[in-house]
């Protein structure tokens, strides 16, 4: 607690004193509170000095209209025996206020304090920081020109004009920044999680101990707080660096013996009290309420802002001079005084803060736009304007909330600027896919509408993250001067081994056949995983190609060509023998859903060849495929691809793929009693549809090339009626519905087949159109 | 003014009144007074609302700091609709109270649960013992 017999004493004369009150004393007992243990217990009684001042306070408010002197001789008795230089300052200071208005001096007194807790460091802090601030207060300001803003969480403003619109951010820099890019919320002098200065206002109290859950306006009816925008945060009011009372009349000599929690407590403590409120309130408050609040203001206003402290003053002085006003002047009187100052104010600033240069400068304009129209804004709602319900309603609640901007503008524009970083990218395209994606769409979508329609354009305000260009860093490891040999420092860029993991592959022997299982189906995994990759860079070739220059062209082909292969090599298993070996790698792929779908978009990048293997063992092991899709049903999806592949496709290769589909014995030997990989295939929807795409293609090459080799055609032949009679033989029922039926088979099936037999299959296949 | 349109900011949304969902289940309304880029939240006036049935109960709490990590969802308070609602506000007392019934309840059928399934041989897996694939 602060004896206000050294009020002047900075913390190490305080530790003086305990030495010498506790010279015997142990050590430990050094370290304790002096108040507690030292002379600070014995020899002043904090309760005491409190009662004093308490009493001191009940006094004032009913001696509101006395004479300075007053206030004075309170105030000496306050500070009790203090050295020469206070008393010199206190007089001055006194004298300062004279001169602004000898009411004010005493109203300050009038504020109530908390009951302070019993042992509570706190209050005495803030009774301290009371008495001082009265004189401290106009001296810091002048000491201290280059502090930032003192955050306090204090509700209240000073009716200080649309100073809030001006945003904070374009003052410079706080000297101590804690990034090198970005700014900082200033550094607080006073440190983080000091509590607010006590709230005066008993009924403030309540509402914060319980809080109503809907808004509460504070319950003072007279109080009508100044229209949203000509507030300004305690917050901002802090920040302002040079006072129109730099020329100071205490003399710069007088040393700053506070540390610097005093000082900001000092600081604090010359801010607006909860009590206080604007001018255009206190005009309509009569007397006592207005005065104190009136006065708690001005050491306030000696330290405000430049261009603002003159208008308001005289404004608070007529105010004053006819207590209280029969008519109290409306609170739109006070915006054109120090309108014209601030607007000068604001020419001269410099627009943009130093620190936004890094970023985009489309993003810089919008923030500069976007400040002239909250400029304009608060502008309108000074006067009367009325913007519509919703907006009115929300401005409403916002004139009437005191809490309201407790979140400064430069604070807002630095999380803003924080999050612009992050969307910072060198490749947009890569790290914000689908945003980049759907914003093109939308853009499309807009100017195709615009292009029919000739309506007006409509503005649609775009994000615009900062382009930044791709930097080549280089490691270089960390050197140490002066050591002998090489130091090796272990980071993100340099790991060490901590770990001597060795890995050991698993024998084939002593696992479980589950084991085996799961880790093959891992493999294959991974497989699809890896070419999935390698297929959406595919994909992406084409687009990069276009962005891409002229020499590097070749180069991304080549590498298109290359990937491309691996992929194939990927689904095909490697190491192929003269032949490839088994078609169980490729099954294995086939079997999971991914892989289905990977296949159909990994297709038509698969040369013609490549694609006709594809599709024959998939052809080969289609009834196992089947089993495997039951669930998921994925299959028809490849249909697509394969049907724009089978209409590629040479006749030869029509041929087979049909043997294999059907699974037809090569000679035409008596056939098996039941085809049960036929049946499979007809029972599955896209096995059906395949089929009759491969049965299509062939009637289209038959019917386009009729001079066509004698052995293909027979081969073709001989395996059609072999089909023809296996799909007779079929019954209907077990046949699915295909996903789409070529319209040529019915002059296919007719080459082949007697008229009555083609109306069974017709019927069968429901070939013609009408019958569904 | 939208600060970065096509994006999600919670610039806008200060000094509003917000519902806001933590992760341990509790509903905070309060007035959203200050955010930072991790969208860790300062809430003023701050009430719990406990909802059980029907019914709500409010604790007022007074000032939140709400680390953005915990936060499960929030959505600003229409102040026109918000009193337009089909629960029935009680006293903190009664809704503790329900709540600790509700809890109570929940807890016995899950006894029943499990010593049903224990009964026929099989057994709930614990959430940390699950094998992986």
């Amino acid at each position: 607690m602060f004896r206000y017999e050294s009020l002047e004493d900075c913390p190490l004369d305080e530790d003086e004193d305990a030495f010498q009150g506790l010279g015997e004393e142990d050590e430990e007992i050094d370290q304790f509170n002096d108040d507690t243990f030292g002379s600070g217990a014995v020899d002043d009684d904090w309760q005491e000095a409190h009662e004093r001042l308490a009493e001191l306070e009940e006094k004032l408010p009913a001696a509101v209209n006395e004479q300075t002197g007053n206030g004075e001789r309170d105030e000496m008795d306050l500070l009790g025996d203090h050295e020469e230089n206070l008393a010199e300052r206190l007089s001055k200071m006194v004298i300062e206020n004279e001169l602004e208005d000898p009411a004010i001096m005493t109203a300050v007194q009038t504020r109530p304090v908390l009951q302070p807790q019993p042992g509570s460091l706190n209050s005495s802090i803030w009774d301290g920081s009371e008495v001082l601030r009265r004189i401290r207060g106009p001296l810091l300001a002048q000491e201290m020109p280059a502090v930032s803003v003192l955050e306090y969480a204090l509700p209240q403003r000073t009716p200080q004009a649309p100073e809030d619109d001006r945003d904070l951010s374009e003052r410079a820099l706080p000297r101590r920044s804690t990034s090198p890019v970005i700014g900082s919320p200033p550094v607080r002098a006073v440190p983080i999680g000091t509590p607010p200065k006590q709230m005066a206002v008993p009924s403030f109290n309540q509402q914060i101990l319980c809080p109503k859950p809907v808004h509460v306006r504070p319950p003072m009816p007279p109080r009508y707080p100044a229209p949203y925008g000509e507030r300004m945060s305690p917050n901002q009011l802090c920040s302002v660096p040079n006072s129109s009372l730099l020329g100071h009349p205490f003399p710069p000599s007088v040393p700053p013996v506070l540390s610097p929690l005093q000082r900001a407590q000092l600081l604090g403590g010359a801010q607006l009290q909860p009590g206080r409120m604007s001018p255009s309130q206190f005009a309509r408050v009569p007397g006592f309420v207005g005065s104190p609040l009136a006065a708690a203001m001005n050491p306030k206003l000696l330290q405000g802002r430049v261009g603002q402290m003159l208008p308001p003053a005289p404004g608070f002085r007529a105010f004053f001079s006819a207590p209280p006003p029969a008519t109290p002047p409306p609170p739109q009187q006070h915006p054109p005084g120090p309108g014209p100052h601030l607007q000068n104010l604001r020419s001269q600033a410099p627009m943009f803060r130093p620190d936004t240069t890094h970023l985009h400068p489309q993003h810089r304009r919008l923030l500069h736009q976007r400040q002239q129209q909250n400029r304009n804004q608060h502008r309108n709602l000074n006067g009367a304007g009325d913007r519509g319900s919703h907006r009115s309603s929300h401005h409403d609640h916002l004139r009437k909330d005191p809490y309201a901007n407790l979140m400064l503008q430069r604070e807002k524009d630095w999380v803003s600027k924080i999050q612009m970083m992050q969307l910072q990218s060198t490749d947009p395209y890569l790290d914000d896919f689908y945003y980049q994606n759907y914003f093109e769409k939308l853009e499309k979508l807009s100017a195709a509408e615009e292009v029919q329609g000739d309506g007006p354009k409509k503005e649609r305000t775009k994000l615009i993250t900062p382009q930044v260009a791709k930097l080549e860093h280089t490691y270089k490891p960390v050197q140490f001067e002066g050591s002998l040999g090489k130091l090796t420092v272990s980071s993100v860029n340099n790991p060490r081994k901590m770990i001597d993991a060795v890995v050991t592959s698993r024998s084939e022997d002593d696992e479980t056949k589950e084991k085996q299982v799961r880790d093959k189906r891992r493999k294959t995994l991974v497989i699809i995983e890896k070419t999935y990759s390698l297929l959406l860079d595919v994909e992406d070739y084409e687009r990069r190609y276009l962005l891409s220059l002229e020499e590097e062209r070749p180069a991304l082909m080549e590498e298109r060509k290359h990937k491309i292969c691996s992929m194939y090599d990927n689904l095909r298993g490697k190491l192929p023998g003269q032949e490839r070996p088994s078609d169980d790698h490729f099954v294995q792929i086939m079997c999971i859903r991914k892989g289905k779908r990977m296949v159909a978009r990994i297709l038509p990048f698969l040369s013609t060849e490549q694609a006709a293997d594809i599709l024959m063992t998939t052809a080969r092991s289609l009834p196992f495929l089947i089993k495997k899709d039951a669930q998921d049903e994925v299959l028809p999806c490849l249909l697509s691809p394969f049907s724009l592949l089978v209409y590629h496709l040479p006749s030869v290769t029509v041929t087979s793929l049909l043997q294999q589909l059907m699974n037809l014995p090569q000679s035409a030997a008596a056939p098996a009693p039941s085809n049960p990989h036929l049946t499979a295939v007809l029972q599955n929807k896209f096995g059906l549809s395949l089929l009759l795409v491969v049965l299509s293609r062939g009637e289209d090459l038959q019917s386009s090339d009729p001079a066509a080799e004698s052995t293909q055609n027979n081969q073709w032949t001989e395996v059609m009626f072999t089909a023809t009679q296996e799909l007779l033989r079929i019954p209907q029922a077990a046949l699915a519905k295909p996903l789409s039926i070529p319209t040529n088979l019915v002059s296919l099936f007719s080459r082949y087949v007697d008229r009555q037999k083609l109306n069974l299959l017709e019927t069968k296949l429901q070939l013609v159109q009408g019958i569904r | 003014m939208n600060y970065m349109p096509g994006t999600a900011s919670l610039i806008e949304d200060i000094d509003k009144k917000h519902l806001v969902l933590l992760r341990d289940g509790r509903t905070l309304i309060g007035f959203l007074r200050s955010i930072d880029q991790f969208a860790n939240l300062v809430l003023h006036q701050t009430v719990e609302r406990i909802h059980v049935g029907k019914k709500y109960g409010d604790i007022p709490r007074g000032i939140f700091v709400v680390r953005g990590e915990n936060v499960v969802l929030l959505g600003e308070i229409d102040l026109e609709k918000e009193s337009d609602t089909p629960l029935q506000q009680v006293s903190i007392e009664e809704i503790l109270e329900e709540q600790r019934v509700e809890q109570q309840t929940r807890l016995e059928a899950e006894k029943l649960k499990v010593q049903a399934l224990k009964d026929r041989g099989l057994s709930l897996p614990r959430a940390d013992t699950l094998d992986e694939y």
